[in-house]
């Protein structure tokens, strides 16, 4: 066994706990994959809790077609090695009427490309549990949130009527029409995500190492020019810098951190050292005060 | 922290069990009455022992200036109140987990709700925790809330507790004052199963003897705040506890493999040990741990596992596998001292099930005896329970169920009431008394099995929506017969 430290050893316990408990009591389950390094986590623990079996739950990626080209390489990279079950949804509506983090503010383009396309996903596969990587520690709102967090049907979240779980035991009769998301890695914080995937030599999506990328710089954020689909402002020429990136998501919505952090050791010590939160890098969560929880409430992860 | 830190954190203490993996971290409850300070205090905790990163205190420096509830200072409660409704109102509804760590620990804070109509919520906080702090106004002392929380804690397993005497400052640091409101605390906690009691005299919003030391209050020469929390042991284990491990589920792959996943609530178990099935009484030998990182010699308390015996058992999930000697009772009467967490009061004639580690057992019927009040913390007799109340009551189970006395091994003792139609969690207990065989279903109690429900449900198919449509028509029906007077129990598998 991995010489895992005892908190990170109780935390692995906890989570595979958490999904053995899910996987039990809820008859279709499916994993939220995001690719970025909390779903790497995340699908570690998962093949920990049933292995020698599969995770008895397909995969779930909910392309909104502005991902980082390289995570998507990543993600098929990773399911065909593990032989696991994809599922990949878009919204074609929203495709269709050419919705794009150019054109929309962040909060249309968020609420129909990402929430509207899970609830979609959800809904389509009949799932009455997803698996998200979501940490308490990210953001106020989250720190609030159940393991087990139930949602009324249309996916929506009302922090009022949270069920109260006390210790171990986790309660996953549905009521009607509710649905669940599971958090199995509520207690972890982005440190200890970086420790494990360090201790259990973890792949992760290259764009966590820094690297010389083309990026423009548009109000104090770092932004990447991951396609020729990015557009420029006048003025603005794209130029090679020293990136990584804390968090990953759509491509011109997630903000790079200059580094030059290129092993995962310094990234960890990069990561402990931070004076910054890892959201202040996604452009979604300042759109509107308690940006986080207004999309949980309207059915977002 | 670096990780070089947290091995020495690990071998920091040598006394504690050497299997016991939490000695690196504790898990804090913060908990007093509404506008106490609670928010304030953990601000200052995170604020001065640096949990708080540069753009979080650019957005709280900027928040307080906006709204200068605290003239000049800095609102720490900013740093806790997540949720739109609580900045709106000013009150903190729900607990918050918030996490840090020093040179010496990793830290989860579990900020639980003061006001009263949010009680449960404290309960579902306290239920996670190593140790509560109970805070208190320096000006009002120990009030029911304090009473009402310190009571909680205590239900919940909780052993040691920190009364942190707050807004000092606005007493103008008298010790008088302060050993009055020790010694009414002491008093109180008597009645209560807490190892440790420790008392400390604070000001969160100056960080008097929070993480600085208080120069106001040279007359007390206790450790601060942060001091005794970076010392103080978690949880631990007494070495020769017996092995329960609870069966999460049964795990099937390729080349005939099966074993029991689950996690070890107590004791340690070895390759070659015999093993019990406390339901069945049938015993088999452990030929195997197996994990994704290769198999164990043995497991112990805390450890995610699969088990493979070298017999099939015939068990499933629910079923606690346990050594051989010391086994939990197989019980179908239990008493319990319960939290009622729902705002639906407690009703003889309403579906619940009880929710016991992996177990879900129906109840056949249940009675309240006792209330706890408040003000004296002594029972009284009661047959009814609501929000917020703790009571004592009695539970006849449907099937029996392996289980044990939550004194003894909390973690297989411990229970969470379902109501039977919308699953909505309405209490939470603990095991204080069991018995085997009294309840046995016999000629009085009428069984809603499969033919019985037949005509009723003739309509329903197999899908998962009729499965789930059957399952509340039983449940209606036997409301209707409870409230007749006729005990029901549900059981669809025949």
């Amino acid at each position: 066994m991995t010489a895992l430290t005892s908190h990170l050893k109780l935390l692995e316990a906890e989570s595979i706990h958490i999904f053995r408990e899910a996987a039990a009591q809820f008859r279709a389950p499916v994993l939220l994959y995001s690719i970025g390094k909390d779903s790497t986590v995340l699908l570690h623990l998962a093949r920990k809790a049933f292995w020698p079996a599969k995770p008895p739950f397909p995969l779930l990626h909910v392309d909104t077609t502005w991902k980082f080209q390289d995570m998507i390489a990543f993600r098929d990279r990773t399911v065909s090695e593990m032989d696991l079950d994809l599922i990949v949804h878009t919204n074609h509506d929203g495709l269709a009427k050419n919705i794009n983090p150019f054109d929309h503010p962040p909060s249309v383009y968020t609420d129909i490309m990402k929430t509207q396309a899970l609830r979609q996903a959800l809904d389509a596969g009949g799932f009455d549990a997803a698996f998200g990587g979501a940490r308490r520690d990210e953001e106020a709102s989250r720190a609030k949130e159940r393991v087990f967090s139930f949602r009324a049907s249309g996916h929506s979240w009302d922090p009022r009527l949270q069920r109260p779980e006390m210790w171990q035991l986790l309660n996953g009769r549905l009521g009607k029409d509710e649905t669940v998301r599971v958090f199995p890695l509520s207690n972890w914080t982005e440190a200890d995500v970086w420790r494990y995937i360090t201790l259990e030599q973890l792949d992760v999506v290259p764009l966590y190492f820094a690297k010389e990328r083309l990026t423009v710089v548009r109000d104090g954020q770092i932004l990447m020019v991951d396609d020729e689909r990015m557009r420029l402002l006048p003025g603005e020429e794209p130029r090679l810098r020293r990136i990584r990136f804390r968090t990953l998501g759509c491509y011109p919505l997630t903000a790079a951190i200059e580094s030059d952090a290129t092993r995962l050791d310094e990234v960890v010590a990069e990561t402990l050292d931070a004076r910054v939160s890892e959201r202040a890098g996604r452009l979604i969560d300042h759109d509107q005060a308690g940006a986080m929880e207004m999309k949980k409430r309207e059915g977002y992860f | 922290m670096n990780m070089a830190a947290l091995s020495e954190a690990q071998s920091f203490q040598p006394a504690v069990h050497p299997d016991d993996k939490s000695e690196a971290m504790l898990r804090l409850l913060t908990c007093g009455s509404v506008d106490d300070g609670k928010s304030t205090l953990i601000g200052r905790l995170l604020w001065d022992a640096a949990g708080v990163t540069d753009d979080q205190r650019a957005a709280i420096l900027h928040a307080s200036h906006a709204r200068a509830v605290n003239g000049e200072r800095i609102d720490f409660s900013l740093l806790l109140d997540g949720l739109v409704a609580e900045r709106e109102q000013g009150i903190t509804i729900d607990i918050a987990w918030r996490y840090f760590e020093t040179e010496r620990r990793r830290f989860v804070i579990i900020d639980s709700p003061g006001h009263e109509q949010y009680t449960r919520n404290m309960a579902t906080g306290a239920s996670h925790a190593d140790i509560a702090i109970l805070l208190v106004d320096a000006r009002h002392g120990v009030k029911r809330q304090t009473r009402r929380h310190a009571a909680i804690c205590n239900l919940v397993g909780i052993k040691k507790v920190i009364l942190a005497v707050n807004k000092m400052d606005q007493i103008d640091w008298s010790e008088e004052r302060y050993r009055a409101i020790e010694s009414d605390f002491r008093g109180i906690a008597g009645n209560f199963n807490f190892s440790d009691i420790v008392s400390i005299p604070v000001a969160a919003l100056t960080g008097a003897n929070v993480v600085a030391r208080s120069v106001e209050m040279p007359w007390y020469n206790g450790p601060t705040l942060l001091e005794y929390l970076e010392s103080v042991e978690a949880r631990t284990e007494p070495l020769d506890a017996p092995f329960r491990m609870p069966v999460q589920l049964v795990l099937r792959a390729s080349n005939d493999f099966r074993g029991y996943a689950g996690t070890v609530t107590s004791g340690t178990i070895r390759v070659g040990d015999r093993l019990v099935d406390a339901r069945s009484g049938l015993g088999a030998t452990l030929v195997r741990i197996a994990t994704m990182d290769g198999d164990l010699e043995s497991a112990s308390s805390g450890d995610a596992v699969t088990l493979v015996l070298d017999t099939d058992l015939d068990i499933s999930r629910g079923a606690v596998l346990a050594e051989t000697q010391r086994r939990p009772t197989n019980a179908d009467v239990l008493e319990a001292r319960l939290v009622w967490l729902s705002e639906k009061p407690f009703d003889p004639e309403a579906g619940y099930l009880l929710r016991s580690a992996t177990d879900l057992t129906p109840v056949t019927s249940m009675s309240v005896s006792a209330l706890i009040d408040f003000e004296t913390l002594a029972s009284a007799q009661a047959h009814e329970c609501g929000m917020n109340d703790i009571a004592d009551c009695r539970i006849l189970l449907g099937r029996s169920t392996a289980i044990d006395l939550f004194s003894e091994l909390p973690l297989t003792g411990n229970f969470v009431l379902v109501n039977a139609i919308d699953g909505a969690t309405v209490a939470g207990g603990v095991i204080t008394w069991v018995q085997t065989g009294a309840a046995a279903v016999g000629d009085n109690v009428l069984v809603l099995d499969r033919a019985r429900l037949s005509g009723l449900c003739a309509d329903l198919g197999g899908s998962p929506e009729d499965r789930a449509e059957y399952e509340r028509r039983a449940q209606e029906v036997a409301i209707l017969l409870r409230s007749a007077g006729v005990p029901v129990l549900i059981d669809t598998d025949r």
